[in-house]
């Protein structure tokens, strides 16, 4: 209960009217970062700190935190409307959040994705004012072997996620897995696939890959059915149907939880949950053949679990001083900078500040769920704007943002390539999800991999023997028994020569 | 409408074109501003890595500093990739006209010794260093020893079961427990990770047994008591931490220090240098800067453009003797 009193008077900091007035500027300024394609929250908020120079330590920390979680709602608004997504996160949001626009329901995406964010934002900074020291104990168990048995698990989940043919599904999935490749190996340092380039150096950049693919595909494939296409569906509600509250609360539910999760493991980041929560709702919904089409728990769910995993994620950094993603490496160069040191000792010698700060948050999220809830409305218009109107702005919007993510054009030619094969893609029938999923997590899964076998001294087998990886590598086989089993079952049943999954 | 559209992604293809083909004309401009004066429009400054990291927080202190002093804004743009080749590169081949210049890590004088790129120190005109950061050995707070000694004698009975995480292969903090475990002569597991931090984080869970990577990167594990630093690898004690001793005094001959510095391309005048080296001095030796380099856990220290000359020159010369010594590849 003393936790309690110290944040009714971290609500008092809060409420002044400045740090208000930061908080509110924090959240625009990440809304705003979110909803331009390529301008990440790690890029924002290192724009800027050198502003914060001359501030108070709390209100600056109040700005930073904002424009982070701030993002996470703005990403989901071009994601839905033009399936280019605004950052890394919001990626999986394309898949059922653009189907939803092109049904004239934008509004309801963009209005469940803005609750789904708040119930995950406010639980998740809850749990980091509440339970946050004790849980981020647990999460330095979390080394490279549980790292990779994580990223094996969510990789068996992907396999749902195949679409119409199988073959397909594991046809795009290999891509992405090709284009993981792309770079230097993290464990010897040599260069693969880069035939020469240094811009390849570092590998692709997700969100240039994602944009191309999702949204430039979507201009060209739309640009040729221009004449034919129907008026724009009217925009209707901002709230799902009645039938549509339960799954939606449930998907929120587990969102809220998976995020959290893993917002602990150092080293993860908000398109994880994401992918999971994404991968999860699919394959315990009663009818998976909607998803991709315009489920509403494909959009609850990961614009949830991206929310609630930013709270989590500050664990680690308020308790421990890690950060455990690149923007949150960013606030802890801003705490330093304000002279304070994130860590066991934050909490002891400047509880006022992290109290504030955590205040600030709920405050944060409550503006955000304001701002979102009538503005999805508005956003939700742009959905009905003719495509020769449209098109246009978004190809102007996508070479900005492109050229953004490390200001060069290479980028810019990148998301042009990738566009190209976005659209052979749609016309061979080729879903463009596993590409990116697997190249997220390949990469991941890679760097993990290597280190747990120097880790283990060569011996996989030892993976099975840490408590936390090897119940994690048991349930991936159990998953993927079942999967192949009712993979089997499908294929007796029906004499179809495509595989349903 | 196609026609509209399809005109519309044309034009941006020549637009790139267009633009692409701007980086090529450099050199040649130095002369032509004499007599002028200088800067008198804005300068851009680059900087090799992305937003945030030290290496863009110090070049972006630096640049609001200097723009006091030049009355011109500094822009910095960060042009990442290639470990830092990309916007190195970029540098290079930019006008030597006084209006771009770039930030270097200790890598500038890596690159060629890892075969990462063509980059040396003498294809830059040198501004002058403004940081230095010294690697650190540490180790969790409840590793069973206590002083570099110990560490080393438990290495040497434990030979190659010490797994050491380091932030990247051929990254400098890798060269420092390479070039540590060769003076000791121990042999080290040594574990990548992508950059110093999740290092250090896997240090914190015990799934490493000890990081060579900068005291900046330790510092609040230290304060937190969950880490200790053995030994710092400077040719000094460091000033944040006046209890540690270095190992050259404990009699291993190696100083590994990560440094950050400015360069301009090749051919820039003189004059326009020293207008700008002198507000690099004034920078770095601000107080200010002075503050924010000791709360990172760096030191400020300034080199002129002939001192940073010669000190790129020898580490260029250390790095790429000593590199092609170890297995990296």
């Amino acid at each position: 209960m003393e936790a309690l009193g110290q944040l009714i008077g971290g609500f008092e900091t809060a409420f002044t009217w400045w740090n208000l007035l930061y908080c509110l500027i924090g959240v625009t300024v990440g809304m705003l970062v979110g909803v331009l394609p390529g301008l990440g929250p790690t890029t924002g908020t290192a724009l800027l700190i050198p502003m914060t120079f001359g501030m108070e330590p709390v209100s600056a920390i109040i700005m930073l935190s904002g424009i982070y979680y701030g993002s996470m709602y703005g990403g989901t608004i071009t994601s839905v409307l033009i399936n280019t997504p605004g950052e890394a996160a919001s990626v999986i949001t394309c898949l059922d959040g653009h189907p939803l626009a092109k049904q004239g329901r934008a509004g309801v995406a963009l209005g469940v994705a803005g609750i789904g964010s708040f119930i995950g934002g406010t639980i998740s900074i809850i749990g980091l004012a509440f339970i946050g020291p004790a849980l981020a104990e647990l999460a330095l168990k979390f080394g490279p072997p549980e790292f990779f048995a994580l990223m094996i698990f969510g990789l068996i989940m992907v396999i749902g996620l195949m679409g119409r043919s199988l073959i397909r599904g594991l046809i795009a999935a290999f891509l992405g897995l090709i284009l993981s490749l792309i770079g230097m190996d993290p464990v010897s340092g040599a260069v693969r696939f880069t035939f020469g380039e240094a811009h390849l150096m570092n590998g692709l950049d997700l969100v240039t890959v994602a944009m191309g693919l999702f949204g430039l595909s979507e201009i060209l494939y739309g640009m040729e059915n221009l004449q034919k296409l129907d008026k724009p569906a009217k925009v209707k509600g901002l709230l799902p149907r009645k039938e549509e509250w339960r799954p939606t609360l449930n998907a929120i539910g587990r969102g809220t939880g998976l995020g959290f999760f893993v917002g602990l493991i150092p080293g993860s980041n908000s398109v994880i949950p994401a992918i999971l929560s994404y991968t999860l709702e699919k394959r315990i919904a009663k009818d998976p053949s909607r998803f991709g089409k315009g489920a509403i728990e494909g959009v609850a769910g990961p614009e949830t679990a991206n929310n609630s995993y930013c709270g989590a994620a500050l664990i680690p950094l308020f308790t421990l001083g890690i950060p455990s993603s690149p923007t949150i490496a960013i606030i802890l160069g801003a705490f330093i900078m304000h002279g304070l040191t994130p860590g066991p000792t934050l909490f002891q010698n400047n509880p006022d500040f992290v109290w504030a700060i955590i205040a600030s948050m709920f405050i944060g999220n409550l503006i955000l769920l304001i701002m979102n809830l009538p503005m999805a409305g508005m956003w939700a218009k742009i959905a009905a704007v003719p495509p020769k109107l449209l098109y246009p702005l978004i190809l102007i919007i996508s070479i900005i943002g492109a050229y953004t993510v490390s200001n060069s054009l290479w980028d810019v030619g990148v998301m042009f390539v990738f566009g190209i094969a976005g659209y052979i893609m749609k016309k061979l029938d080729i879903p463009m999800a596993p590409i990116v999923l697997t190249f997220v997590l390949s990469k991941l899964m890679e760097n993990s991999l290597l280190q747990s076998i120097k880790m283990l001294d060569g011996n996989v087998l030892h993976l099975f023997a840490r408590p936390i990886s090897g119940t994690l590598l048991v349930l991936s086989l159990i998953v993927l028994f079942f999967s192949v089993l009712a993979e089997v079952k499908k294929k007796k049943a029906g004499f179809a020569g495509d595989v349903e999954m | 409408m196609k026609k509209i559209v399809w005109g519309l992604i044309g034009l941006s293809f020549a637009l790139m074109v267009g633009c692409s083909s701007q980086g090529g004309q450099a050199g040649g401009q130095a002369g032509q501003a004499e007599g002028k004066k200088y800067p008198e429009k804005e300068i851009t400054l680059v900087v090799p890595y992305a937003p945030g990291g030290a290496s863009d927080s110090t070049a972006r202190i630096i640049a609001k500093n200097m723009e006091e002093k030049l009355k011109v804004p500094i822009v910095t743009v960060n042009k990442t990739g290639g470990t830092g080749g990309v916007g190195m590169s970029f540098v290079q081949s930019s006008p030597n006209d006084g209006y771009t210049f770039g930030y270097v890590p200790v890598e500038m004088t890596m690159h060629k010794a890892l075969g990462l790129s063509e980059l040396e120190p003498s294809k830059f005109d040198l501004l002058g260093q403004a940081t230095m950061i010294p690697a650190a050995i540490t180790v969790p707070a409840d590793a069973p020893y206590n002083t570099i000694e110990e560490f080393v004698e438990y290495a040497k009975q434990n030979q190659g079961k010490i797994k050491v995480g380091n932030s990247g292969v051929g990254s400098i903090w890798h060269i420092a427990s390479t070039a540590f475990a060769n003076k000791a002569n121990v042999q080290f597991t040594d574990i990548p990770f992508d950059g110093a931090a999740p290092a250090v984080t896997a240090l914190m869970g015990n799934h490493v047994d000890a990081v060579a990577v900068s005291l900046g990167e330790v510092k609040s594990g230290v304060e937190s008591k969950k880490l200790k630093v053995l030994a710092v690898m400077s040719a000094e004690r460091d000033k944040n931490f006046p209890d540690i001793p270095t190992l050259k005094e404990k009699g291993f001959d190696v100083e590994v220090v990560g440094w950050g510095g400015f360069v301009l391309p090749k051919g820039t005048s003189a004059e326009f240098k020293k207008v700008l080296a002198d507000a690099l001095k004034e920078a770095v030796e601000s107080e200010d800067f002075k503050k924010f380099a000791s709360e990172r856990g760096m030191s400020a220290v300034y080199k002129s453009p002939d001192d940073f000359t010669t000190f790129a020159t020898q580490q260029f010369k250390f790095f790429s003797d000593f590199i092609p010594t170890l297995d990296l590849k």
